[in-house]
């Protein structure tokens, strides 16, 4: 029992402890009438195991947890919620797929359910509810959860990557504001390198960082890996110049960012050594934590820094590549109906928007009626992230979302191609050639 | 000594000394455990493994065979390629690296010296931390921003700017080796000194009052009597450092841009993280014809010198 | 020869001292005591730099101008408070020491077993054996995994501690075998034949005369065990999935990495406080280690 108390005793240590209170005691009263009209009543003796990738921000991880909480209050099932860092949760959910046993729902990112649709549960009907009474689902969130024309997994969070600059570093480069284009922002790279306040993006194997701006810069000049029918056309001129731009950023770059994961940027960001990164808020929140600590140094990032949204193109619209969290149960569950029921709870408005708040817009909502949601009002520089879900290009780009992408994008197929330009490694005609040969084998 | 009289008076013959005097039946007995644990969990696993790489097997659904493909694919693969280079030049260097700095470090822990035992105890420390958190460690003093070393060698003058560890490709290859070759000496050096203790002294003594150097003794004596134990460390030395897999994945995980790929980081990024399990299958049982040639290579090349301690071949 | 006229004296009438004469302390400080403080050093670093960054406090660790990197005049306690007391290290410390001693003591039987037919028994293919058994390291763990998770599946065993103990053996069985192999055959065989001859058992002689003699040699191998099984990350990543039955190894890494924040200060107290338990036992048994290995060379 004294390891019970333990977690509990982690999970109550939240700043919101008086906010949390009266929340938990309204969310007691809402749960138990939740639990009444819930249309997916969970089996008798029922009790789940979900896991989940490892917050990247404390007091989201608290709000979920509150809402666990709830949800057993409500239902009587009990959720043993069980984290892994990021990038073990595909090999966690492929071994208990393979096995057939394990957890009853991963939680994990972009294409996880596509590698293994048919072990799946079907979750549809959950699905339409929820997009009946939410306004329905964006288009993004509908590519990442169908799969042969049924709901397989919920994509319940998208995370916001956008570009983190130190607005006191790029005026010293002569400009206000992130330009909006693709040429001005390479120019802005430029003046931050020649006032030795640097930027950097990662080229390491940084799943989420990495990926993020190598997809942005390769589709922004219209290179894209395959076309609607998954017919590889990564040969192409655009992606010539694509990496022709990519090689000239990479030449602005701070040095070391080919050995970058996603932990480099967030490090070098907040010590002040690097001015311009991509990642999600989740630095602007450790500034912010460090602050309310004390931290004088945090402090003066946190005043300092802002975010601003991808430039566009020469393929004339946004091209950004956001993360989306989808939720999926998994057909070996002996408790489908709990799965379905905590699913719609999630994503109750009563337990959604303080989940939502307590992430501080590290996560995005992909249901339309949560754009009046109370976060999005809380910090202007937050606001810009509310709409990653509506603007995101999926995983596959123009093609399909499913095995393949996701293959493509574990394989580092695009990171590696353009890693090898930037170091030197291989000329872009024989970087575009091995990627263009990966990704038939891929997508044959 | 007192104890085995106490066996050899109370024993008397019986049906159970018939039984113990057929010696296939006993051997097998005692090889039991042992083999129950390598069949259920090694060899059944193992062929389960081949098996699966002459399939297209995907995470999450079973393949169905499709003969040599995966073979073919990987053969005319660059980066298959790469990785095949650097896990052979990974392997022949840091065990190279090894095995010298392992044998200098024994010849030295062998003269007399104070606080020996401490000073075993504080070599062998490399070995027992636990590779994954050395290698954060070390990934810490490569950082391309923080690094103790760069700020090191900068405060002293020697250079500007920070030294990319890990992002330059060959710089990163440098890292890995020296990472895995620290990791590696002690356990080499304490088997080597173990080996070096058995060589008698009198020989040396015999060899100094005919004037031999010190040089000399050491290729003349020392060495063609460690070579049965050299033979045996080096091979699972050579082994290891094949299949290494935790050190590469924690500091580099191939990066940058393959680099450092071993066979082993790729096998698991292929058949886990791309989720493509019948290729995966196929990187790693290429594997195996490169660790039987290694072992042939370490284990009969040098022990064709066995003769010269006396005793025959075994 | 020149060194003949001392060499000649000395050994004439000083036998004991052996080549002692030929060590004076200046030529020892150029080639032993300087390279071996090098070696040390850089053999020590990682280590040393890990115990510094434990003990430092969280704003001093990136702040490599203000504060110098190699040591702290604010040593503060909180990475370590916050490993013992707000995380569930002590059951990853316990987990790792019950999985790592239990698989070091199966193996340990299975070798002794396996050691003592092959040296000693000489049923029929016995050589054969003993190399084969070699082989089994010719399959590593980091391709073993994926179809051993349908095993241990099968049996019943995932996520509990005995999918560690029933698998690490695989790795831990060759070199034990070899290591107690080689101090087997360092055993006069004539013990044996008498025994034998008066009628004791197989099994009476193991246990009563081998095992006994063997010690040292069976520390050493427990010692090399303990520290594969300490050391083993992969099989214990795949194969346990709830957060109290993890080992240190793979809990450390996940514990203290917030998604893309690495909280290096506890990371470090993590692997300082991890390694401690094997130090120690080392520092113990060190001395046994060398000697059983020099038993287990004298083939």
């Amino acid at each position: 029992m004294a390891k019970k108390g333990m977690s509990r005793r982690g999970v109550l240590k939240s700043g919101l402890a008086l906010a949390g209170a009266s929340a938990a005691a309204n969310l007691a009263v809402f749960s138990a009438a939740w639990a009444q009209q819930n249309a997916w009543k969970p089996e008798a003796g029922a009790n789940l195991q979900l896991l989940r990738w490892k917050r990247f921000i404390q007091s989201e991880e608290d709000g979920f947890m509150r809402l666990v909480e709830a949800f057993t209050k409500a239902t009587g099932v009990s959720v043993k919620v069980i984290n892994e860092s990021l990038d073990d949760v595909q090999p966690k959910a492929s071994v208990a797929a393979n096995t057939g046993q394990g957890p009853d729902m991963f939680w994990g990112l972009y294409s996880l359910p596509h590698l293994f649709p048919s072990k799946c549960l079907d979750v549809t009907d959950v699905a339409n509810h929820l997009g009946k009474t939410y306004g329905g689902w964006v288009d993004s969130a509908k590519t990442y959860g169908m799969s042969g024309g049924k709901w397989i997994a919920l994509p319940v969070a998208y995370n916001g990557n956008v570009i983190n600059y130190r607005q006191s570093m790029i005026e010293k480069a002569g400009f206000k504001t992130v330009p909006g284009d693709t040429a001005g922002f390479l120019e802005l790279m430029k003046a931050l390198k020649a006032k030795s306040v640097p930027g950097g993006f990662a080229l390491g194997r940084a799943s989420g960082d990495g990926n993020a701006w190598v997809h942005w810069a390769l589709w922004s000049h219209g290179a894209n890996l395959v076309d609607e029918n998954d017919k590889v056309i990564i040969n192409s001129p655009e992606t010539v110049k694509a990496l022709e731009y990519t090689k000239a950023l990479s030449e602005t770059f701070i040095s070391g960012t080919a050995s970058w994961n996603d932990s480099f940027n967030n490090k070098a960001f907040l010590t002040g050594a690097v001015s311009l990164t991509n990642n999600g808020v989740s630095i602007y929140a450790a500034a912010k934590s460090g602050a309310a600590k004390g931290e004088a140094n945090m402090k003066e990032v946190m005043d300092d820094m802002n975010h601003a949204l991808w430039p566009v193109g020469p393929a004339g619209k946004p091209t950004e590549f956001h993360i989306a969290y989808p939720l999926m149960a998994m057909k070996y569950t002996k408790f489908p109906n709990a799965c379905k029921a905590f699913m719609t709870f999630l994503m109750d408005a009563k337990n959604y928007e303080p989940w939502l708040d307590s992430a501080v817009a590290y996560l995005t909502h992909p249901l339309n009626a949560y754009d009046k949601a109370p976060v999005w009002g809380s910090d202007p520089k937050l606001a810009l992230v509310r709409d990653v879900a509506k603007r995101t290009l999926t995983a596959g780009g123009r093609g399909s979302v499913g095995e393949r992408a996701a293959s493509a994008l574990a394989d580092f197929v695009m990171l590696d191609m353009v890693a090898t330009v930037c170091t030197d490694r291989a000329t872009i005609k024989d970087a575009i050639s091995m990627a263009e040969r990966q990704a038939k084998r891929i997508y044959r | 000594m007192s104890k085995i009289g106490q066996v050899v008076s109370t024993r008397s013959k019986g049906f159970k000394s018939a039984w113990s005097d057929n010696k296939n039946l006993i051997g097998s007995l005692f090889m039991l455990p042992a083999a129950a644990f390598l069949i259920l969990f090694l060899v059944y696993p193992l062929g389960l493994g081949i098996w699966l790489s002459f399939t297209d097997a995907r995470i999450g659904r079973t393949g169905v065979f499709i003969g040599l493909e995966n073979y073919e694919w990987i053969v005319m693969d660059p980066k298959f390629h790469t990785a095949v280079f650097f896990t052979i030049f990974y392997t022949v260097v840091a065990s190279a690296a090894k095995f010298a700095i392992g044998l200098y470090l024994a010849v030295l822990l062998n003269e007399r010296l104070p606080f020996k035992a401490i000073l075993r105890a504080i070599i062998l420390i490399p070995f027992i931390v636990p590779t994954v958190l050395s290698a954060i460690a070390f990934w810490w003093i490569y950082d391309p921003q923080f690094s103790v070393v760069s700020w090191s060698l900068r405060e002293m003058g020697w250079i500007e700017g920070n030294i990319d560890f890990l992002g330059d490709p060959w710089n990163s290859r440098w890292s890995v080796i020296f990472a895995n070759v620290w990791r590696g000496v002690p356990f080499i050096a304490i088997s080597l000194l173990a080996g070096l203790q058995t060589v008698p002294a009198s020989l040396y003594e015999a060899a100094t009052l005919d004037g031999a150097t010190p040089w000399q003794m050491f290729v003349k004596i020392t060495y063609p009597l460690l070579t049965p134990i050299i033979a045996v460390v080096m091979t699972f030395s050579v082994l290891f450092t094949f299949t290494d897999f935790q050190l590469i994945k924690v500091l580099t995980n191939g990066g940058p841009a393959g680099a450092t790929e071993l066979m082993a980081t790729m096998s698991y990024n292929t058949a886990i993280l791309g989720g493509r399990i019948g290729e995966g299958a196929a990187v790693s049982t290429a594997m195996v014809p490169f660790l039987l040639g290694a072992i042939m290579v370490s284990w009969f090349g040098l022990q064709r010198r066995k003769w010269q301690q006396g005793s025959s071949d075994d | 020869m020149t060194k003949n006229n001392s060499v000649s004296s000395v050994a004439l009438e000083d036998h004991s001292e052996g080549m002692n004469y030929l060590v004076n302390l200046p030529r020892q400080t150029i080639t032993v005591y300087i390279p071996l403080f090098l070696i040390t050093t850089v053999l020590l670093f990682p280590f040393y730099w890990m115990t510094v960054t434990a003990i430092k406090p969280k704003a001093h660790l990136l702040d490599l101008d203000t504060h110098n990197p190699f040591w702290t005049w604010e040593p503060t306690l909180e990475h370590i408070t916050a490993l013992l007391f707000e995380t569930e290290y002590p059951n990853w410390l316990w987990n790792t020491m019950f999985i790592s001693v239990s698989a070091t003591v199966l193996s340990l039987i299975a070798s002794v077993f396996a050691a003592y037919a092959i040296t000693r028994v000489r049923f029929s293919g016995a050589n054969a054996v003993g190399g084969m058994i070699f082989l089994a390291y010719l399959v590593p763990p980091s391709i073993l995994f994926i179809p051993l998770s349908t095993v241990v599946y099968q049996y019943g065993l995932f996520d509990t501690p005995f999918a560690l103990i029933l698998t690490y053996p695989t790795i831990l069985i060759p070199f034990s075998t070899w290591l107690l192999m080689g101090y087997f055959k360092s055993i006069p065989y004539e013990l044996e034949e008498c025994a034998l001859v008066d009628g004791a058992t197989r099994w009476q002689i193991l246990t009563r005369i081998i095992v006994p003699l063997a010690i040292p040699g069976l520390i050493s191998a427990s010692i090399f065990s303990l520290t594969l099984c300490w050391n083993e990350f992969i099989y214990a990543l795949t194969f346990i999935n709830s957060v109290e039955n993890k080992t240190v190894p793979v809990a450390i890494v996940s514990a203290f990495t917030d998604g893309d924040q690495y909280r290096w200060g506890s990371l470090m107290a993590g692997s300082l406080v991890g390694t401690l338990p094997l130090v120690i036992l080392y520092a113990f048994f060190v001395e046994h280690y060398v000697s059983a290995m020099t038993g287990a060379v004298k083939e």
